[in-house]
């Protein structure tokens, strides 16, 4: 609790002498003791990716050196060396990069469009099968977890011959039940008045969509665009049954194929990892607000 | 112009529905009539064996097994995972300088995927010189087998798995503390509330739609956790980390047994339902 409401309730009831210290004392306590909770949390929160970082700088041989036992020392490069990165990145580490920046890139302009266009109809048109479309078609296949359907989607790319291309890594990722939702929330927002007038002035709907509603939807667009974007950064389960294919291989494939063929090079699997961490984090660091609200609204949902 | 009109909200759902309908709702229909089918040896084809699929599953004790270190993983790891996310989120709700600083850093692991958690837990873990051993060795406990006694194994994976997911479910928490208006908490202490009272009879009823949430979409994560154990135990040793939906992928795409990796997702399938069902049943009660 803050110091407004131990202003509020001291303010209520004046306090004094011995009970006033008493209560800075105690709230001064109070106070200690949660920042001692807070960086204990934080540090349990940092601790693995500090000695991760740290470990993917330094030798591989001396990887577990200040490990075990632990010193403070571990936290830090022993002997610094980029030989790690050089090592992975020879291996094809920049096209594993590439290919999941572009797939993830892609999908958010194809899907953030589709999924809007589909959010912008069941904000702002009354028609028929609008319930019973945004029962079966949104609301169910969100409480479906995709990795529990795999096998059915796995054939079908199969049946259309989509094994180890990309199609099969974009195509079943556009359409989005949660991006939906976010956008639908969003556009039940916009005045109808800067949409009649729209009309009015004679756009079609596809225009007003475009540049009307669009340059408004600044903060839903980020939302979704980062919602897509991690999904795909890290996918791993459909990615490793539908595109094997070492030209197609995406960063969480590859930092996971580092762990099964070259078990006991430690420090090339953190560096994989690293790299494969740190675009979500600067991501969401400073987009946080979108992000929470993204994952949150998934909660409120009815 | 009024019929072409009337057609526009159509068009404008096509694409993304469409391939919802062919991505995702075809695919959980025929999941559960793949788990109807099996290989057929004379033919090669796919052929129907009606419930034979259940039958084998149902009579198979590694899916028994499967089942079972599933029961107990999430018997374990979902009341932990809750209960120190709901306590994170009134700690990270505390009203103090820097406060925000401390959220991003929870945040933190929410942004690192599952399998770069696996990498780097999976060598802290290490039974020879990983991070956590060197530390406890300076409290004088002797090196522990992390991953590769039964006994200790599925407790690694639910400490990587707890590290990045209470992170995740206090969003949710702390979301709905600061949906709680001030004023009723106010309220409360002036009549003589202490913190637990507080807490006990005006945060945690007004959390209840959320925490109920929590719940069932914590347990339905951990049944689908699967890259920690393809990585690091391969649900061993002695079974003990195999959970269903690693049999799964051993069974479907090691294996090529595609009927009984289907049955075993539809009866997945039908126990997330369940779950839902319940959540839905008991959020209705409420209101």
């Amino acid at each position: 609790m803050g110091a407004k409401t131990g202003r509020a309730i001291s303010g209520a009831q004046p306090l004094q002498g011995l009970k006033l210290r008493q209560h800075v004392w105690r709230h001064t306590g109070e106070r200690l003791l949660i920042y001692f909770l807070l960086v204990l949390v934080a540090l349990l929160a940092l601790l693995p990716l500090m000695w991760a970082f740290a470990a993917s700088f330094t030798p591989n041989a001396k990887v577990f050196e200040h490990a075990f036992p632990f010193s403070l020392r571990a936290l830090f490069p022993v002997e610094f060396t980029l030989e790690a990165y050089g090592a992975i990145f020879a291996r094809g580490f920049g096209d594993a990069l590439k290919n999941s920046f572009w797939l993830a890139g892609v999908t958010v302009v194809l899907g953030g469009t589709i999924n809007a266009l589909a959010g912008f109809a069941f904000a702002r048109f009354e028609f028929r099968g609008k319930r019973f479309l945004f029962l079966t078609v949104i609301l169910l296949p969100f409480l479906v977890p995709v990795d529990l359907t795999a096998i059915p989607r796995f054939i079908l790319v199969n049946t259309l011959d989509w094994r180890n291309t990309w199609q099969a890594l974009i195509v079943p990722g556009l359409g989005n039940s949660l991006a939906i939702f976010l956008f639908r929330q969003f556009f039940e927002e916009i005045p109808q008045d800067l949409i009649d007038a729209a009309r009015v002035d004679g756009a079609s709907w596809l225009q007003l969509f475009f540049n009307v509603v669009l340059p408004l939807s600044r903060p839903v667009l980020i939302t979704a665009a980062l919602f897509l974007f991690l999904q795909q950064w890290d996918a791993y389960f459909w990615p490793l049954l539908v595109a094997p294919r070492p030209e197609l291989r995406l960063v969480q494939v590859a930092i996971s194929t580092a762990v099964e063929e070259h078990r006991t090079r430690w420090n090339e699997q953190l560096a994989g990892s690293m790299l494969a961490a740190i675009v979500p984090i600067l991501l969401l660091l400073p987009f946080q607000r979108y992000y929470i609200q993204a994952v949150t609204s998934s909660g409120l949902k009815d | 112009m009024t019929g072409r009109e009337r057609l526009i909200p159509y068009a404008f759902l096509l694409p993304a529905l469409a391939l919802i309908v062919i991505f995702n709702l075809f695919p959980t229909v025929a999941t559960l009539i793949e788990s109807l089918h099996g290989n057929s040896l004379v033919r090669g084809g796919r052929v129907f064996v009606g419930l034979g699929n259940f039958n084998r599953v149902l009579n198979d004790p590694i899916f028994w097994k499967s089942m079972q270190v599933t029961g107990l993983f999430s018997v374990l790891v979902n009341p932990i995972q809750v209960a120190l996310a709901l306590g994170l989120a009134l700690l990270a709700n505390s009203r103090v300088r820097g406060i925000s600083v401390f959220r991003s850093i929870y945040l933190l692991p929410v942004a690192v995927s599952i399998n770069v958690t696996t990498v780097v837990w999976g060598l802290m873990l290490n039974s020879e010189g990983g991070l956590i051993n060197g530390m406890l060795s300076l409290v004088g406990i002797e090196r522990q087998p992390f991953l590769i006694a039964p006994t200790h194994a599925l407790w690694s994976i639910i400490i990587l798995a707890t590290w990045k997911g209470v992170p995740l479910w206090t969003l949710f928490f702390l979301a709905g503390l600061q949906g709680i208006p001030q004023t009723v908490i106010e309220a409360a202490r002036i009549d003589g509330a202490g913190r637990m009272q507080v807490f006990r009879y005006v945060t945690l009823p007004l959390l209840r739609g959320v925490l109920l949430f929590v719940l069932v979409a914590d347990t339905v994560a951990n049944f689908l956790l699967f890259a920690p154990v393809l990585l690091l135990t391969k649900g061993g040793p002695q079974l003990s980390t195999n959970l269903v939906m690693y049999e799964t992928y051993r069974r479907g795409f090691v294996y090529g047994d595609l009927g009984v990796s289907s049955a075993m997702l539809s009866l997945m399938l039908l126990l997330v339902f369940a779950v839902i069902g319940v959540q839905f049943t008991l959020l209705r009660r409420r209101t």
